[in-house]
């Protein structure tokens, strides 16, 4: 019997021992595990130690799984933020999921707040709203930017399962562009088109009813000057597209200025007929580097309109200052006559093509409303300003300022 | 359990649908004050076609949410917030609807103004820079709704008295032009009906604004100083 109860006892004492052992390795595992951060496993033995090994090793991999998705998140996150294109990630009922501050900015979202909401409900504009429930996304929908002058081409992009991205893109710029190519056609038509008028009625004239001689030499001096007009037109047109698309003028070729300037002041008189004072001052011995075509055709349309603008009588005055005459060693060409002067509001849109102060004024002279497009084309080649000061009733100056970087001493004339 | 999981939901999905047509409606009408705006300044005809035309459909929208909310109302019984939401929505509607009459009142007196002589109109920056502000807040207290945002709804209401000042600076050089020449009295007075036009906008979105402050904070802030409001608001 008391052998008996010794093995009892003996048996109850070691499952107590492996019972309290069991509770000591299993105290170890919770805390190890409830630990926030990945630590070594604690010291065990026998299949206690395995599973620990096991377990870390799991939750390492699960870890740095963990780690490699939350990188490559930020990533694409970083990613779409970076576009120049504001993105809204939007579910498959157009509630707003992420956005970025592109669109943000185009579109008043804000990436906090307005997660989970219809997206129509903070873009409330009906053409988007009428958009997005014709579900046809092939073409991008044009829409004033909330708040702002900007203009925004929106589409929607779907991906994975019927969930959507919204794309915005800032297109003012492009649509000005594409106004600016439709007006100068227009314009360019339409100044075609009225010498070409009369031609065609004078035509008409002599063609249908009999003439005498002394008439229709009468219709054909009349015509002649529509048809001179029309070559003119044509002309400074080549010479505009000409300057666009050349390659930038050479910054090696000396420009004598001197007989340049004598040929501004000849083609002023030839136009004035000695209706003008025309003057010509020159300080400075400064050649220029550059195209001399270019620059002549500047430097005469400036002078020529001053005489086209200034009543008979007035006084023109073509003036060149080069090197250490002005402060920054550059180079100033101006043309200052006494004419009508110019409205400031009219100075801004000066050198765009075809922009009239007067439109029936500018014709009679005989201009073509492009010669200060060529002059600032021109110049600008030559990273030269078009500077214009102007009093109505008074006169006005322009000026060309050529940075010092365009200024070649001039040669010294070798006599014999 | 179930079932009434499934009931709340269908109830919540009713609220926020509403939700969405009513800033859908806000949407449209403020496309109908700057197309009114654009009218007045270039005497657009076209334009001012459409202003009318369209006024329609801001009716039909305020009809439809009217009828929506009703139907919440005798189908859900919603108490608390909830029921605050509806409330504030009939009345956010009401406002809306009225904005869109003030539009097409400006479309049609832009029309009359320039069958009197064009010039006049582009003479008044100062309206169309009110019209800006009125749209600018009425922008803004939309999406104070939309968010349930109650200190944006508050900016709002701060902002009114821009637009009570640019009314009254609009007038004053009104009564000049008429002053130097009574052959402008004529569009002048057709002129402060379209500035009237745009103070009252502005009203409505203040009105729209304190329908927020209601629906997020349960307080009643309509006659309320803005001093008396920011205190309100400020404790939680």
């Amino acid at each position: 019997m008391t052998w008996l109860a010794i093995a009892l006892a003996i048996l109850a004492a070691g499952l107590a021992i492996a019972l309290y052992r069991q509770r000591r390795e299993f105290g170890k595992l919770k805390r190890w595990v409830s630990q926030p951060r990945l630590t070594d496993p604690p010291e065990a033995e026998g299949a206690w130690g395995e599973v620990f090994n096991l377990l870390h090793r799991h939750r390492r991999a699960t870890l740095r799984r963990r780690r490699e998705l939350a990188r490559l998140m930020v990533r694409s996150r970083r990613g779409a933020q970076a576009l120049p294109y504001g993105v809204a990630v939007l579910d498959a009922e157009y509630r707003m999921d992420w956005c970025n501050d592109a669109a943000r900015e185009h579109l008043g979202l804000d990436p906090e707040r307005d997660r989970g909401q219809p997206i129509v409900n903070v873009v409330r504009a009906p053409e988007f709203v009428d958009y997005l429930r014709a579900g046809e996304f092939a073409e991008a929908l044009r829409l004033k930017s909330p708040g702002s002058a900007r203009t925004l081409a929106l589409q929607i992009v779907s991906f994975g399962d019927e969930e959507h991205i919204l794309l915005s893109q800032d297109v003012t710029g492009s649509e000005r562009v594409e106004a600016m190519r439709r007006d100068f056609v227009a314009n360019v038509s339409h100044e075609l088109r009225t010498p070409l008028t009369v031609l065609a009625g004078f035509l008409e004239t002599i063609q249908d009813l009999k003439l005498d001689a002394s008439r229709v030499r009468d219709y054909v001096s009349l015509m002649a000057p529509q048809a001179a007009r029309m070559k003119r037109l044509i002309d400074d047109l080549l010479t505009l597209s000409a300057l666009e698309h050349a390659p930038a003028p050479p910054d090696a070729e000396r420009v004598a200025l001197r007989p340049l300037l004598e040929r501004v002041r000849a083609e002023a008189e030839a136009l004035s007929a000695g209706r003008h004072r025309i003057s010509l001052e020159a300080a400075g011995a400064d050649d220029l580097l550059g195209a001399e075509g270019e620059l002549a055709s500047a430097f005469v349309n400036l002078a020529t309109n001053a005489v086209r603008y200034t009543p008979a009588g007035g006084e023109i005055r073509i003036c060149w200052r080069s090197g250490t005459q002005l402060a920054d060693g550059g180079a100033e060409f101006s043309v200052e006559d006494t004419g009508i002067g110019i409205d400031p509001e009219h100075l801004p849109r000066l050198t765009e093509r075809f922009y009239r102060v007067d439109r029936g004024r500018s014709r009679e002279t005989g201009g073509t409303g492009l010669g200060l497009s060529i002059v600032k084309h021109a110049l600008a080649r030559h990273q030269a300003m078009l500077a214009i000061e102007s009093t109505p009733g008074k006169g006005s100056r322009f000026i060309a300022r050529f940075p010092a970087a365009r200024l070649a001493p001039a040669r010294q004339k070798v006599e014999g | 359990m179930g079932v009434t999981e499934h009931i709340s939901k269908q109830f919540e999905a009713d609220l926020d649908t509403t939700r969405t047509r009513v800033l859908q409606m806000g949407g449209l009408v403020e496309a109908q004050i700057l197309a009114a705006i654009q009218a007045f300044a270039t005497g657009d005809a076209a334009l001012v076609a459409q202003v009318i035309e369209n006024d329609a459909r801001v009716n039909g929208y305020e009809v439809a949410i009217d009828g929506a909310c009703n139907h919440i109302v005798v189908k859900r019984q919603p108490a608390a917030s909830d029921l605050r939401l509806i409330m504030a929505i009939s009345k956010i509607v009401t406002d809306l609807e009225r904005i869109g009459d003030e539009a097409e009142k400006i479309a049609r007196m832009s029309k009359r103004i320039h069958e009197q002589g064009a010039h006049h109109a582009q003479r008044f920056p100062a309206i169309r820079h009110a019209a800006q502000i009125a749209v600018k807040n009425l922008r803004q207290a939309l999406d104070a709704f939309a968010r349930l945002d109650a200190a944006s709804a508050a900016e709002v209401l701060k902002e009114d008295s821009a637009i009570d000042d640019e009314f009254r600076s609009v007038l004053r050089q009104l009564i000049t032009y008429m002053m130097e020449d009574p052959r402008t009295i004529s569009a002048s007075l057709d002129t402060v009906w379209v500035a009237k036009a745009i103070e009252r906008i502005g009203d409505h979105a203040k009105n729209i604004a304190e329908q927020v402050i209601y629906i997020v904070k349960g307080t009643d802030v309509r006659h309320t100083s803005f001093a008396d409001i920011e205190r309100e608001l400020s404790k939680e």
